[in-house]
């Protein structure tokens, strides 16, 4: 059983990765990612999705929802260069591939700078008599002797 | 104008040895823009030459202050910004140092979408949001044409530092950030200067008692509850790191988001549940 199920996965993943090369090589042999890839990668990707476009129902309709590989276009950010392209089947996306998320800056892998939710243990920890200064709130005059940048600035008089 | 930079009392003798293995500092406080003013300076070899170099040091930084505090404190009657508030000059009357900062807020407030404002609820125009970081910055200038290269400035819990507080090891200088709902204690340290992109850190929060803030904005200026209690935002400059912090206090969400995506930051944030919001730069 084990063996006859390894084999059937093994031959399926055979099938996935020949229509990806398939619909892969008629994208590049248009050269241009958008609408002519579309007819070409229909047939890979009924071939992949194993007729799912027949089993849900089968109606000439299906054929106008999109179906194919769609590249954006190069958009210039903060981290550098982006182009994304999706592969949609049936109207659903299936697969987003960057086509460009590189830049020479190191920053380019980074491209979310945005706060997420931390707990207290995962920020970078420090202790007051490791630190050289404090940052906070801006502190009244009289509040100051009562701080933590206070009694660092009287322990280095 | 005498300096007045002398050693405030120690208010915590428990705390005064605190740093047994660290870098040596020695530190010069003053007193300016109704908080204190704190420079330190590695100790070096020589302690005497340090105590020289830092008095001269710490005199052009009060300097700075007081000179920028005559022009923009709101608190002295006589300053050209109370003037102003008065009615008895006009912008157009007022000194180009006075319409160049004015300038500068205004540009901020264009940059973040009306959170920064130089203007109070009232309509008086208030410069005081983004004359402190001028002021470090403008003390950093003063302090580089002296000659000196490792330092930390602290003006009321805005930080920008120079070179190591290890000259020679290339360590950074480490600031912590104060825990608003235990301001005795740290929530984060931050590594400052050194080889790293930022040499700066500002912390902005609602009123100690962390309830009210002036939410203003392009014509949604209102009093209302603060999403956030504090914003800590490191950037490369002073300026950025303070006028960010006060935005994101004001803004909320959408313009911790607007400047994470914005600028060169470094963000942690605390809601007023006291959860936190960090970007990677914070994470241990």
């Amino acid at each position: 059983m084990r063996i006859r199920a390894a084999v059937s996965a093994a031959l399926a993943s055979a099938g996935i990765l020949l229509a990806g090369w398939q619909s892969g090589a008629h994208v590049a042999d248009t050269g241009s990612a958008a609408a002519a890839a579309s007819t070409a990668t229909s047939s890979g990707a009924s071939g992949i999705s194993g007729g799912a476009p027949g089993s849900s129902g089968g109606s000439p309709g299906a054929a106008t929802t999109a179906t194919g590989t769609f590249a954006g276009s190069a958009v210039q950010t903060r981290f550098g260069t982006v182009q994304v392209q999706i592969t949609v089947n049936a109207g659903a996306i299936t697969d987003v591939t960057a086509l460009q998320l590189t830049d020479d800056d190191r920053k380019s892998v980074q491209i979310s700078n945005r706060a997420a939710p931390l707990l207290r243990d995962e920020v970078i920890k420090a202790q007051s008599a490791q630190v050289q200064t404090i940052s906070g709130a801006t502190v009244t005059s009289d509040a100051y002797l009562s701080s933590l940048q206070g009694a660092l600035d009287a322990a280095n008089l | 104008m005498q300096p007045t930079f002398k050693p405030l009392p120690a208010a915590h003798p428990a705390q005064s040895a605190t740093n047994p293995n660290g870098p040596a500092l020695k530190s010069r406080t003053f007193h300016c823009m109704g908080t204190v003013i704190s420079l330190a300076l590695p100790a070096g070899a020589a302690p005497q030459d340090t105590g020289r170099v830092l008095d001269g040091a710490a005199a052009a930084v009060e300097r700075v202050f007081a000179g920028l505090d005559e022009m923009f404190s709101l608190y002295r009657p006589d300053s050209e910004a109370s003037r102003l508030a008065r009615g008895e000059v006009t912008l157009r009357d007022a000194s180009a140092a006075f319409r160049a900062r004015f300038a500068d807020a205004t540009g901020w407030r264009l940059l973040t979408d009306g959170f920064f404002t130089p203007e109070r609820p009232d309509g008086v125009l208030d410069l005081s949001g983004i004359i402190k970081g001028y002021a470090i910055d403008q003390a950093a200038t003063a302090l580089q044409a002296a000659g000196v290269e490792d330092w930390c400035l602290n003006a009321g819990g805005d930080v920008l530092v120079s070179g190591s507080p290890a000259p020679g090891t290339g360590s950074p200088w480490l600031a912590g950030v104060v825990d608003p709902l235990d301001r005795a204690a740290l929530l984060s340290g931050f590594p400052l200067g050194a080889a790293g992109r930022f040499a700066a850190l500002a912390t902005s929060g609602t009123a100690e008692r962390g309830d009210h803030i002036w939410r203003a904005g392009v014509g949604r200026t209102e009093f209302r509850r603060s999403e956030f209690r504090q914003a800590s935002v490191a950037a490369a400059d002073i300026v950025t790191a303070d006028v960010l912090a006060t935005a994101i206090v004001a803004g909320g969400r959408p313009m911790l988001n607007w400047a994470t995506d914005s600028w060169d930051v470094e963000v942690l944030a605390v809601l007023g549940s006291g959860e936190l919001l960090a970007t990677p730069g914070f994470r241990a």
